[in-house]
């Protein structure tokens, strides 16, 4: 009996499931004792900035006043709708972050799209969301000096209570985490479920895979596009001082 | 049984990865919260579309933003049964 379960064992050893994290290509160099090194969400972001790339200079070649084309109807409707949605979010005087969102939200579509072709997506490393989310969190301190100038600034933290000041400074660090936390959480949970189902499957992965790939490669990953830029922009907009 | 020191080697590595696999199925009870959150989240959302059909834009895009608020915990929590999972920072204690 022991030697029929330490057969099943092994069984299941060699079919072992593989979910690792983004794969380690080649080390670059080393400060201090900390590795650098080339991973393959940094290639995968490379195949996304070309991928942008191309669809800009498609869709913004040969514009003209008035839209002759369908690609240039199609862009303007994409900047339109940007600009509507950070108009409606933030109000009319943040336009000026409209470039930024729409850069984002381009992005982080794109990067959890990548799980269409195979490859593994960049916003499914916890070091892409958290510089994303990093630079939102600067772009909050920076809108708070900016609106309160130095005495708004370190007031905004004491209010409406002096007592309030440590929650003020965790929920001002909370907020990044939460926001890069969540986009990795999500694409996360759906490579790691996407896996499961492969391998549970085995030899007969033929329709499953791709109902559930519906939900959790496409349908999440443009919500969660959308849900990162709509957090963001009431992030930025509500560190307002008045 | 006799306890000899390869079965108590066994036993111990056995109970440390065992707990951590409980540790990150413990973990995922936390997905109660954001459930019941985003569902009462979703019910309020199609009562107000019902009484205002016109607003069901807005209604919308406020509903979203209050799921990914109401998931938060649950994410947090997913991202503690990951680490157990993929990540365990306790393997290093395993006895060789």
């Amino acid at each position: 009996m022991p030697n029929a379960l330490m057969l099943a064992a092994e069984a299941a050893a060699a079919k072992e499931l593989e979910v690792n994290g983004a794969l380690k290509v080649a080390k670059l160099f080393e400060i201090g004792g900390t590795e650098i090194w080339l991973t393959e969400s940094v290639i995968v972001q490379w195949v996304v900035m070309l991928i942008l790339l191309a669809v800009i200079l498609i869709l913004t070649h040969n514009m003209k006043v008035v839209p002759e084309t369908k690609r240039q109807a199609a862009a303007e409707m994409l900047v339109e709708f940007v600009r509507n949605t950070v108009n409606g979010t933030m109000g009319e005087k943040y336009g000026a972050y409209t470039p930024y969102i729409m850069t984002l939200l381009c992005y982080i579509m794109i990067s959890n799209l990548m799980g269409l072709l195979g490859l593994r997506n960049p916003t499914a490393d916890v070091s892409v969301t958290g510089t994303l989310a990093i630079i939102t969190f600067f772009l909050v301190q920076y809108n708070r000096a900016k609106t309160g100038k130095f005495k708004g600034y370190f007031k905004s933290f004491v209010e409406p209570l002096p007592f309030m000041l440590p929650f003020n400074i965790i929920g001002e660090f909370a907020n990044p985490l939460a926001l890069a936390l969540r986009l990795f959480g999500n694409m996360t949970a759906g490579l790691v479920i996407g896996s499961l189902i492969y391998f549970a499957l085995g030899n007969f992965a033929l329709v499953i895979p791709a109902v559930t790939s519906l939900y959790f490669d496409i349908f999440s990953a443009v919500m969660q596009a959308y849900i990162f830029i709509m957090l963001s922009m009431s992030y930025i907009s509500s560190a307002e001082c008045d | 049984m006799e306890m000899t020191p390869e079965t108590m080697k066994i036993l111990a590595n056995g109970i440390l990865l065992g707990a951590s696999a409980l540790g990150a199925g413990t973990a995922m009870i936390a997905g109660l919260g954001p459930g019941i959150g985003e569902g009462y989240c979703g019910g309020q959302a199609v009562a107000a579309i019902g009484r205002q059909p016109e607003a069901s834009g807005a209604i919308t895009r406020t509903m979203i933003i209050g799921d990914a608020l109401a998931e938060t915990t649950g994410l947090y929590a997913l991202v503690i049964a990951l680490l157990l999972l993929y990540a365990n920072p306790l393997i290093g204690k395993l006895v060789q």
